[in-house]
């Protein structure tokens, strides 16, 4: 029953030895076939207690090489108990002078050699170059000591429409009162400040956090000090920490950076330490950590903060998680507001997390499809590898002949064999691994950028070591499988060489198998492809609700500091500089743009037509902040109703728009002229004067949701205006324009950092991206393992006919018409294509269920897709085929009879 | 002689079967255990794989030099475990081997290059 705690290695070696172990001759595999295995994984055990993982891997090389070594010589009748035996020195010069043969055969033939070592390279480039990503990304650990025991906490509502949501006052007092999973918990939250007082004044990301994080995280800062819980303490001095990233960007990674005093938010801060380089996360891309001043008062509500935390001696995530789930029940003691009714009706539930899964997060799935992706190819590769080695075999079987002839040993001669094709191979790996060096650049460089870790990638010992290690596999693999058969025909029916051996049908089977298998394969990726083809073509054809042409966007921070009626003031002129530019039809600004809805607020409304019965939930909606002219800056239409004017901000009436989603699901399709109030406690009802057409707000991918739009001026609580963004339709190119509309906003609000500017088609590019990319090399995958699927059969139907050439000359000269001949030809090939592509389907049927998170809008079984991919394959493979067979309809009777 | 002749027959033994063989003279013992038992003896210079191991044993076997041994098994151990045990012609052979390996080491002893130490 050890086999449940082996380790991954052990588990992995022993079923490749399982695997291997087939390849041994009937007696003695039914004889010891189960004496081995268990024999092989007590040694990989041994291995891996004594040395780990790198040591299994070793071992399984050595005894998969003993296995076949061994099976050679059963299969050649060696005696194992008396032999003589070479003095080790001569056996290093015949060793040696294998390799010499080998190197020179290689060079003879440098069109075979060519082809196979580049479909290796290929092969095993895409693998090691995603491989080295997902080492990167979700096998190597976070650089934190002993990260595996960082959770993060996050709480789930969904009866409040909030699936997700991060943890709050509330919620981190109830698990720093009970909780005992925990040997320290920390608070963080992400914010933006304005940062003077330094060479240039700037926007920075700041991440506050309370002080227990550095025990959390285990973190020490390479200079100065680390955050204690004296900074916490309200009054305290403001302190900073720099991360790396500030460190080098504000202060030119200076030394003397410590004790020096910045503004920050207007506020004097002193530098107290910098954090090291590996402090690094996706989404707290942050310069300054400073700390948090945590209020337990503040009520349960306040929500967005990050809970993480560290576990404790003896504590499991899941014995974290069944503590968690008996807490959330105990908030009523904490908060008498918070009933078990509401609990209940909200869906309640809490969930403990690795830490490096929440960082990770969505990209675990495309990535592991993505390798799954590669790995296929490299199957592929093998096998059409595998077939170019058949064919050259049967080239040489003359070779071999003589050589035994001349006296050779079957082992000298299976050497030959296996030197060859252990070089292609390990050259075959070589070259994977330059090409992998460089996708791995253009990888990184393409790839969403969301995408965590992005920065830890590249090519590492490790990956170098994966990459020759499974080409010099793949050779030893090649190099056997065609030996068997050879050695056994060639003790039997030695000098027969007249016409070469005619009995190669076992061999044209093992390579129709092949075919078939390389078929199947292509069929999956081809299908995978598919699917993710339809997905993208659907979000493409998503309807936005904007028009993204010759529009830019500018994000304008003025910070959340400056009051409200100021800031407002303030975006207006930018906008009315905006409009005043030439060529500038329409400039407005909004805190929640469409498809990238990082400012966007939210928060429960009240409706006067209908008030609500007790105890039922609030309704819930978001709401975005916009300037007047925005509906045709963006490009959205108005469906009922009127727009906001210029005339409700001079007669002071509160005014607002809502969506066709929020007039549907709350107001009954009737949204004009109803009043609503946002929060629970104001008194100022708003009055709806107008329906806006669906918006993406969240991404294309994401669904619609109830949305209103509020003039700046009008007053609703939280709603933040700190960040807005600049929306510019433009009778030109749009990204002609930043340079005039940056020096507009700097006339308007000189001291206001401009966050980004990008056009709405790169916005929208962006919301594309994650599937773009993993589309992208599922594509180049299909596209390579048609390409060689097809190529395969070209080979093996053109060898076929090669071999019938006589036969065909006869049939041609007893009077068959062309047309029959190509037929015959062409049903071969297409009798082997229809095997792969009906295998291929039904494997696809199976693994497309790994891509259903990736998809949009399609199902994994789409009938289009299933009915378009073996459509596709039996033409190309119909093409591949009918090449072959138009030459031989060609043969003349007389060129047949000559050839033999 | 005709004795003689069958032991003869088998020298010299390939080391793996020489060790094998070496590794029974205590006692029957199972597959894994003779690979441990010559890893040991030789400190880690012969590691019999499992092919090897059993190929071996196959034809030591077969040329009946060792048997399996029917239904007996160590009780701590894993009673799938088969265990062998050396044959009287084993023994000979392995005794005939010895005496062979000892001539030579005893010639090579009595040469100048390798002095007895």
């Amino acid at each position: 029953m050890r086999e449940a705690v082996d380790s991954w290695s052990v588990r992995l070696a022993a079923r490749v030895y399982r695997l291997c172990i087939f390849a041994l001759p009937g007696p003695l595999y039914d004889g010891f076939g189960q004496d081995m295995q268990d024999d092989f994984r007590a040694i990989a055990r041994d291995a891996h207690d004594r040395r780990g993982g790198v040591a299994v891997l070793s071992a399984l090389l050595r005894a998969v090489l003993d296995l076949f070594g061994r099976s050679l010589g059963e299969r050649l009748q060696l005696s194992d108990v008396a032999a003589a035996k070479l003095p080790l020195g001569e056996r290093m010069q015949l060793l040696f002078q294998e390799l010499r043969q080998a190197g020179r055969s290689i060079m003879k033939r440098p069109g075979f050699s060519f082809v196979a070592v580049l479909t290796l390279a290929l092969g095993i480039g895409a693998n090691v170059a995603i491989f080295a990503v997902v080492n990167a990304v979700l096998i190597r650990p976070l650089p934190y000591s002993e990260s595996e025991r960082m959770v993060w906490i996050q709480h789930h509502a969904p009866g409040l429409s909030l699936p997700d949501l991060e943890s709050g006052v509330g919620t981190v007092m109830l698990f720093q009162k009970f909780a005992r999973s925990y040997s320290s918990m920390a608070a963080v939250v992400d914010a933006a400040s304005n940062l003077t007082g330094t060479a240039e004044p700037a926007r920075v990301q700041v991440l506050r956090v309370t002080p227990a994080l550095f025990d959390v995280m285990r973190l020490k800062p390479i200079m100065g000090r680390r955050l204690t819980e004296a900074d916490e303490v309200r009054g305290a001095p403001d302190v900073a920490l720099l991360t790396y990233r500030g460190w080098q960007n504000h202060f030119g990674g200076s030394p003397s950076v410590l004790g020096q005093v910045v503004r920050l938010n207007d506020r004097p801060t002193t530098m107290v330490g910098v954090l090291p380089k590996e402090f690094q996360h996706p989404d707290w891309e942050n310069e300054l950590v400073v700390p948090m001043h945590f209020d337990p008062n503040e009520g349960f509500g306040a929500f967005g903060i990050g809970h993480i935390a560290r576990l404790a001696p003896g504590a499991t995530i899941e014995t974290a998680q069944a503590e968690a789930t008996r807490l959330i029940s105990r908030l009523p003691e904490l908060y008498p507001d918070i009933t078990p009714e509401f609990l209940k009706k909200a869906g309640w539930s809490v969930s403990v997390s690795s830490f490096r899964d929440r960082l990770v997060g969505d990209a675990k799935t495309a990535l592991w499809v993505v390798l799954g992706t590669v790995g296929f190819l490299l199957l592929v590769a093998c096998a059409s590898v595998a077939n170019l080695f058949l064919v050259r075999a049967e080239g040489r079987q003359r070779e071999i002949a003589v050589r035994f002839a001349l006296g050779a040993t079957g082992p000298r001669v299976a050497a030959t064999f296996l030197s060859e094709s252990m070089l292609l191979g390990i050259s075959g790996g070589f070259w994977g691994l330059v090409l992998a060096y460089w996708s791995v650049r253009a990888l990184v460089a393409a790839s969403p950028p969301q995408l965590p870790r992005l920065s830890e990638i590249n090519v590492d010992l490790r990956v170098a070591l994966f990459a020759i290690g499974i080409g010099a596999v793949a050779g030893l693999v090649f190099g056997l499988m065609p030996l068997p058969m050879h050695l056994r025909r060639s003790l039997h029916g030695l000098v027969r060489a007249g016409r070469g051996f005619v009995g190669g049908r076992e061999r044209n089977h093992v390579r129709k198998s092949l075919i078939v298998a390389q078929i199947a394969l292509a069929v999956v990726l081809v299908t995978g492809s598919g699917l993710m083809l339809r997905s993208f073509a659907n979000l493409r054809a998503v309807d936005p609700g904007i028009r993204t042409d010759g529009v830019l966007t500018l994000g304008i921070s003025l910070g959340d500091e400056v009051s409200k009626p100021v800031a407002a003031a303030r975006y207006q002129q930018i906008v009315d500089e905006l409009n005043a530019l030439p060529g500038v039809q329409h400039a407005a600004a909004t805190n929640a743009l469409p498809l990238n809805s990082s400012g966007i607020n939210g928060g429960s409304f009240r409706i006067q037509s209908k008030p609500r019965e007790e105890g039922a939930l609030p309704p819930v909606a978001m709401y975005a902040i916009i300037t007047d002219d925005y509906l045709p800056s963006i490009g959205t239409r108005l469906v009922q109703g009127r727009a906001i004017e210029r005339a409700d901000h001079e007669q002071n009436r509160a005014v607002a728009l809502v969506n066709q989603t929020f007039a549907r699901l709350h107001l009954g399709g009737n949204a004009v002229g109803e009043r609503l109030a946002f929060g629970e406690d104001s008194l100022t009802w708003i009055e709806v004067v107008g329906v806006v057409e669906d918006v993406r707000t969240f991404g294309l991918s994401e669904d619609v949701r109830a949305l209103a739009y509020l003039p700046m001026t009008t007053h609703v609580p939280g709603a933040r205006i700190g960040i807005m963004t600049a929306v510019i339709r433009t009778t030109g190119d749009p990204a002609a324009l930043i340079g005039a509309a940056r020096a507009a906003v700097k006339r308007a609000a000189p001291a206001a950092p401009i966050t980004s500017a990008r056009t709405m088609q790169q916005v929208m590019d962006r919301s594309l991206a994650d599937t773009a990319f993993t589309m992208t090399i599922i594509l180049i995958a299909a596209l390579v393992a048609l390409l060689l699927g097809a190529i395969g059969l070209y080979g093996v139907i053109g060898y076929v006919v090669s071999q019938r050439t006589q036969e065909i000359g006869v049939r041609i000269a007893l009077g068959a018409i062309p047309a029959q001949v190509r037929t015959l030809v062409l049903r071969q090939g297409l009798v082997l294509a229809a095997g792969g592509v009906a295998i291929g389907l039904v494997a696809a049927v199976s693994l497309s269920r790994v891509l259903e998170s990736l998809l949009f809008q399609v199902e994994t079984r789409d009938p289009l897709v299933f009915a378009l991919v073996p459509l596709t394959m039996l033409s190309v493979t119909a093409l591949a085929s009918y090449l072959p067979a138009r030459r031989a309809s060609n043969v003349s009777p007389l060129q047949a009879l000559r050839s033999e | 002689m005709a004795k003689r002749d069958a032991t003869e027959r088998f020298l010299p033994l390939k080391p793996a079967a020489f060790h094998i063989l070496l590794a029974l003279a205590d006692g029957p013992r199972h597959g894994y255990a003779i690979r441990t038992a010559v890893e040991e003896l030789t400190r880690g210079g012969i590691k019999l794989w499992p092919a090897t191991l059993y190929g071996s044993v196959r034809q030591l076997t077969n040329a009946g030099l060792i048997v399996p041994l029917e239904g007996e098994a160590d009780p701590d151990d894993d009673a799938r475990r088969r265990y062998y045990e050396l044959t009287a012609l084993g023994k000979r052979v392995l005794t005939a081997e010895t005496e062979r390996l000892r001539a030579i080491v005893d010639f090579a002893q009595g040469t100048r290059a390798v002095a007895k130490a």
